[in-house]
């Protein structure tokens, strides 16, 4: 659930605005004839990664259904509405939404598939409007100002009608659409189109809900500080310290006490905000600005050899996700999350965009030698950014490593990538030991 | 310690010295650069560990003695103050730097912690100017990737008696024979890190003036490069070097040859319309010359023409702009010549009427 929407007082906002009012919203858009002014309209796929399993699987119907991690720290990616009855959600560990809804279907995600209909959901959005700009695989904000009267649907709740059932029809998938002036309000509106659970019970949502201008204010008056992009555990109590819940009070506070306690930036961005005043367009051109791979351990790796293998199929994983996109990659960043949750990232750019899983494997590591280990490691990550299309061009390198590599030396990469590759059995059956029987279970000779 | 000197001669020293010095000294005395004054003679000494720059000058000595100061706050200093005399002077844990009105007191670090660093420069080999002309030849196609540290570094090789300088990102290689150095400095091959050479570079540069001689020296982990009162040492890189030799192609289909200069300035013109240093440049060779031409999306296009001749089969190859124009750069004579196989082959840059310098350049691959 997303933060600022799960307590008692937002759900009560959710039914007051969701229950009915849509309707009764964009009649008065029609009534009003309000025509001109941006309609930013946001798109989000229904539980999607649960969703394609139902549907890929008919069994599954009526079940509640968890994608995601299995092994013991393994996380909740995506859960239906049968399973959220049972007070599972996304992003909780496995093991709580297990011991929660123990007749659960749990699945392993199937990222490729997930791809895949995101590609074709992707593709039935640009059919409407090039200005799509797609947010992670299920969520897009499309900027249908220009198309209104191309589609000659009338009011922005039909467009919205028209969409959603344009996409359900084609994928077979449940989604919840937004429309608003502004992406904040598209964004929220989307959320409070959401099926929800009340009482143990699921309740289909509205689907399509669209806010005008007249009807902002109300709409977003009563709605938590936490609904505001930044507005994190943080800011938020700052803000309760100043009797700021709502963002009505938000949007009426003082600005330069609210400076004094968020600074100069945040204040006037979040008071903007608050009142609905949001002038981030749509990028319908932007391509992706990064992908990335991580991986939680089943419990924490403490030799520099088993953390360093297990980036090299990471390293792979985005090299086929630059593949497939026809990019390559001007940086390239690793995440280390210590057994603490301390958290840092290291990055490189090279002068080249690279794209094979060699190249972005050997620059990881390297990253990685840069840091220290100690402590533990609980999650590492690769990704690649700065992203470049080789439409233009791909610039060949000289086969300087001849096979069967190179022949010594510490500093030469490739026998050391193969050493690690060869590691990765060795690596995989001490998870298993170590996830089984704890951590002190088994270890290399060499730290004895 | 106390000396006088011009300003402007100080705050030289004290830079030159402080580029060896990193901005993340693994310990606060290396964020330091050591001064020595001896009778009239000034040494100022910066250090990584791997790379040591000493420079030294004459100055009007009044006691000798050495202190270690902060190397960016005190070339900072000296460089703000006004023309003129500058005076130093080195008390208990400070040193007091004076020029004109203005006086600085600033902390010193331990003399005792400084490392001690630096070969004996006793029997060093001289080399004549094609050692600098090779540098600045070769330099250029060396790797700034750490990711791989061999190939930062510059191989210094042998090659049938002759003195062979070979340096590659692995997207393009630079290989200089120096036919005239008769002394090799090292019998077998060492790879010195690019950064020291460029650092050579630029004392070369400045020092244009004096005679063109660097001597070398080295042991078996280190090498030092004395240049007229510079003298950069480095720590020799470990490792063994990419078997380039096999790389080079015996013989071309493809020959073109064109003005330096002409060519240079139209790569530089169409370069304009590249973005994100990956937009490729596209060469149609054909009898009478070449056509240049950089497409770049939603920006535009650029083309020209450049006379020359052509023997082979007309070919249409691309490469990164800035690798193609590093090598042509890097020809020492007026008339250059590109040689090629196929679009995806790698291709030679070279001079026309010599065979010491070739510049192996990996196309990019164009739709």
């Amino acid at each position: 659930m997303e933060p600022g929407l799960s307590g008692s007082e937002s759900e009560r906002v959710m039914g007051s605005i969701v229950a009915g009012q849509a309707e009764e919203v964009s009649r008065d858009i029609q009534i009003g004839g309000e025509g001109i002014g941006p309609m930013i309209c946001h798109l989000d796929m229904d539980s999607f990664f649960a969703a394609v399993e139902e549907l890929d699987q008919p069994g599954l119907a009526g079940k509640p259904v968890l994608v995601g991690g299995v092994g013991a720290r393994g996380v909740v990616a995506s859960c239906n509405y049968q399973a959220r009855r049972f007070g599972v959600h996304s992003a909780m560990p496995m093991s709580r939404a297990q011991r929660l809804c123990p007749e659960a279907v749990v699945l392993g995600p199937r990222h490729d598939r997930y791809r895949r209909v995101s590609a074709e959901l992707m593709t039935i959005l640009r059919d409407v409007t090039p200005l799509v700009e797609p947010v992670g695989l299920d969520e897009a904000f499309l900027d249908l100002t220009g198309s209104r009267r191309r589609l000659g649907l009338g009011s922005p709740f039909a467009v919205g009608r028209w969409l959603r059932q344009t996409v359900v029809a084609k994928l077979g998938l449940g989604c919840s659409v937004g429309i608003g002036r502004s992406k904040l309000v598209a964004k929220l509106a989307s959320r409070m189109a959401k099926p929800r659970v009340e009482a143990g019970k699921v309740l289909p949502g509205n689907g399509v809900l669209a806010v005008t201008a007249a009807q902002e204010p109300a709409f977003l008056s009563p709605l938590s500080v936490r609904v505001l992009p930044g507005v994190g555990p943080a800011t938020a109590a700052r803000l309760e310290a100043l009797g700021i819940r709502t963002l009505e009070e938000l949007a009426s506070a003082p600005e330069p006490i609210l400076r004094r306690q968020l600074g100069r930036a945040t204040a006037t961005a979040l008071i903007r905000l608050a009142a609905g005043r949001d002038d981030r367009p749509v990028r319908g051109d932007r391509a992706p600005r990064s992908v990335g791979h991580e991986e939680t351990f089943p419990c924490d790796l403490y030799d520099r050899t088993l953390i360093e293998q297990r980036l090299v199929p990471m390293a792979e994983a985005v090299a086929a996700a630059l593949e497939a996109d026809a990019r390559t990659a001007r940086t390239i960043s690793i995440k280390v999350r210590f057994a603490d949750f301390r958290t840092i990232t290291r990055s490189r750019s090279l002068h080249v965009g690279v794209a094979t899983s060699r190249e972005v494997a050997l620059t990881a590591v390297a990253l990685l030698r840069g840091v220290n280990l100690h402590g533990g490691v609980r999650l590492v990550g690769v990704s690649a950014s700065g992203l470049v299309s080789t439409e233009s061009g791909r610039q060949l390198a000289l086969e300087l490593w001849s096979l069967p590599g190179p022949p010594s030396g510490r500093e030469e990469d490739a026998l050391e990538l193969s050493k690690l590759e060869a590691w990765t059995g060795v690596s995989a059956a001490l998870s298993a030991v170590r996830a089984k029987f704890g951590q002190e279970a088994i270890g290399l000779a060499s730290r004895l | 310690m106390k000396f006088r000197s011009e300003r402007d001669t100080l705050s030289d020293m004290l830079a030159t010295a402080a580029r060896a010095v990193s901005g993340r000294a693994s310990s606060p005395v290396l964020s330091g650069v050591m001064i020595t004054c001896q009778g009239d003679r000034l040494t100022a000494t910066g250090t990584d560990l791997d790379l040591t720059i000493r420079v030294e000058s004459d100055v009007v000595g009044l006691s000798d003695g050495c202190a270690v100061i902060p190397a960016r706050l005190a070339t900072d200093v000296v460089r703000s103050l006004e023309p003129g005399n500058v005076s130093f002077e080195a008390g208990d844990e400070v040193v007091e730097v004076s020029g004109g009105r203005s006086r600085f007191s600033l902390r010193t670090y331990p003399v005792a912690e400084f490392p001690a660093i630096g070969i004996p420069l006793d029997s060093m080999a001289w080399m004549g100017s094609s050692f600098l002309t090779g540098l600045r030849q070769v330099v250029r196609a060396a790797s700034t990737d750490d990711s791989r540290p061999i190939l930062t570094a510059v191989l210094f090789t042998n090659d049938h008696g002759v003195v062979r300088l070979v340096a590659t990102d692995s997207y393009r290689l630079a290989l200089r024979d120096l036919r005239d150095v008769k002394a090799m400095p090292v019998r077998e091959d060492i790879l010195v890190p690019a950064r020291a050479l460029m650092e050579l570079q630029r004392i070369t540069a400045k020092d244009a003036a004096e005679d063109s001689g660097v001597g070398v020296i080295s042991t078996p982990h280190e090498i030092a490069f004395k240049k007229g009162h510079a003298v950069i040492t480095t720590r020799i890189l470990d490792g063994k070097y990419p078997d380039y030799q096999r790389l080079i192609p015996d013989s071309y289909p493809n020959s073109l040859t064109v003005g330096k200069e002409n060519l240079l300035a139209a790569l530089r013109r169409v370069r304009l319309l590249v973005r994100d240093n990956t937009t490729p440049v596209r060469l149609s060779m054909r009898a009478g010359g070449v056509d240049l031409s950089v497409i770049s999306h939603e920006i535009g296009d650029a083309n020209e023409t450049v006379d020359g001749d052509f023997s082979g089969t007309e070919i249409m190859i691309a490469f990164n702009p800035a690798y193609l124009i590093d090598g042509v750069d890097a020809v020492d004579s007026d008339e250059v010549v590109i040689e090629t196989n196929d679009p995806s082959r790698p291709a030679t840059v070279r001079s026309s009427d010599a065979d010491d310098f070739r510049y192996l350049l990996m196309p990019v691959r164009v739709s």
